[in-house]
């Protein structure tokens, strides 16, 4: 029964309108403004107005769904849901919105998120106070067990599991140094990454200062203030507007049990992403190595590695192997975050990653496109462990 | 690591506080224990994971661990925290079952690894949290 149900979604829904704001460290806009501008943004590029759209997807802190529909002009909302798991939300978003899409919940679908993820550690002397806040049931797990022994935030967290895996796998600083490089060097093509005229090479990489082993500050995606979103509609509807329509052709998310506590995990290694992947793709009828690209969630370079495995490219321990000799790189078989990624474009909670994947489907990504590609997948990732994926195609 | 770091103690609530509570009073790590089917759990649950009972008692549990993971800090923005950088913090699998995060102490950072038996000790800091320590066994 759940299989056929999830069959059904299959082809149902496409992705129709994207828009991003630039990425940046500092902006006078707030995030309303940005989530805002990044809505209408999307919704023109769709070939839509605002009020053809109703259902909204938002995201899952800083910013309330109904302010959306007020500031771009939603006149009928029918339908709206928030997937609560941080960076797997807006992927995971995707499948929620098919599914409304799927039964005629609702028709036209907006899916967004926006931060200030670099202004708010830097808060003015004259910032006025607001309510703008994220928060997550782990929130809890970190102030009772984690935060007493000074890990406070993502990094540390990080450290407590990507330490196993770095040692008992014997995975090599190289092999997050290719994904932290490959990040880069798509950057350098892509006016709007934060780190374009950066290059960056191993040996830099294997210099920068460590921060909570293995990981150092190369390791880490970048703090932006920024905003993104994405339209959704029917693959009919699609296809009466102005681009190719990128249809959602399998999704899924899973979670990690337990999903709000790292270490006592079966294996604290396990991710949601193991359980996600084998869905989505059984979904979608097709295999990883079908697959033209990869836009993988990128938070650290050494949970890329991690969900690679989880993809299926490599067992656990073993995608140093897959990373090595430009294999993800623009050129080689399975280029990864063409965009630079949260690594080196910037960090939008991985709705950059969607922006990035329709673009490249719609033959539209410039000097990074990946010529003739039909058929690619992103991943979404969030604290500590939710994993989600979708995998995209070009229509027709 | 030898020194104390002076850190701001957490106020938990809920069954975290429970869970506190019973280990400050007993000065010993009192961890969640199942009355029906006799699993131990960390943190407290409202249910049994294993048989989904509600019943359970916090006890003691012998401190005996080995190092499942381990988390090196080279860098802090709290003041409690970078005069004693580097410093290691331990997840130490208990002989239980259940896994705590610990500091390390009486051996240097470079000194752990996976696998390595350590004996877990508690310390007080207030009547409702107790920091927790890691030592070669």
């Amino acid at each position: 029964m759940s299989r056929r149900v999830t069959a059904s979604l299959s082809g149902k829904a496409a992705i129709v309108g994207i828009a991003e704001t630039d990425y940046l460290r500092g902006t006078e806009q707030s995030i309303l403004q940005m989530v805002a501008g990044a809505s209408m943004a999307a919704i023109k590029d769709a070939g839509l107005v605002p009020r053809d759209v109703d259902a909204i997807i938002p995201p899952p802190g800083y910013v309330a769904w109904d302010e959306i529909a007020a500031h771009v002009g939603m006149a009928d909302v029918r339908y709206t849901a928030c997937p609560q798991m941080g960076g797997a939300s807006p992927t995971a978003g995707l499948v929620t919105a098919a599914a409304a899409i799927a039964t005629g919940l609702a028709e036209v679908v907006l899916l967004t998120i926006g931060w200030n993820g670099y202004s708010a550690l830097r808060p003015r002397p004259d910032a006025r106070p607001n309510n703008r806040r994220f928060t997550a049931a782990f929130f809890d797990v970190v102030k009772n067990y984690y935060a007493p022994y000074g890990l406070r935030s993502p990094p540390f967290w990080y450290s407590l599991y990507l330490q196993r895996y770095a040692r008992h796998y014997g995975v090599p600083a190289e092999a997050a140094g290719a994904v932290a490089l490959a990040c880069r060097r798509h950057a350098q093509l892509n006016a709007k990454a934060l780190m374009r005229d950066r290059p960056l090479t191993m040996q830099e990489y294997l210099a920068s200062p460590m921060i909570a082993e293995p990981l150092r500050k190369l390791d880490c995606c970048v703090e932006t203030d920024c905003a993104a979103a994405v339209v959704m509609t029917s693959i009919e509807r699609a296809r009466d507007l102005p681009h190719v329509p990128v249809t959602l052709l399998g999704g899924a998310e899973g979670h990690p049990n337990r999903p709000d506590e790292l270490v006592n995990r079966k294996d604290i290694l396990d991710l949601g992403l193991d359980l996600a992947a084998p869905r989505a793709f059984a979904m979608a009828g097709v295999k990883p190595h079908d697959m033209d690209f990869l836009q993988v969630y990128d938070c650290f370079t050494y949970v890329v590695l991690l969900e690679l495995e989880a993809l299926g490219f490599a067992q656990r321990g073993g995608a140093g192997d897959f990373v090595k000799d430009g294999n993800i790189e623009l050129g080689g078989r399975f280029p990864l975050n063409t965009h630079g990624g949260m690594m080196s474009q910037g960090h939008c909670w991985g709705m950059n990653h969607i922006v990035e994947a329709t673009r490249q489907l719609r033959h539209a990504a410039g000097p990074a496109q990946v010529a003739g590609c039909k058929l690619g997948l992103v991943t979404g990732y969030g604290d500590l462990g939710d994993g989600s994926i979708a995998i995209l195609g070009r229509d027709g | 690591m030898d020194t104390a770091p002076q850190i701001t103690a957490p106020r938990p609530d809920e069954l975290n506080l429970a869970f506190y509570q019973a280990t400050v009073a007993a000065s010993q790590l009192c961890v969640q224990h199942c009355t029906r089917c006799g699993s131990w759990t960390h943190p407290p649950r409202y249910f049994c994971p294993e048989c989904t009972s509600p019943d359970f008692s916090f006890d003691r549990v012998s401190g005996a661990a080995t190092v499942y993971s381990y988390s090196i800090s080279h860098f802090s923005v709290e003041p409690a925290w970078k005069p004693l950088l580097p410093y290691a913090v331990i997840v130490a699998e208990l002989a239980e079952g259940p896994r705590v995060i610990a500091l390390a102490r009486g051996m240097a950072p470079g000194d752990v690894h996976i696998g390595m038996p350590v004996r877990i000790t508690t310390e007080r800091r207030s009547d409702e949290f107790a920091l927790f320590w890691a030592e070669k066994a």
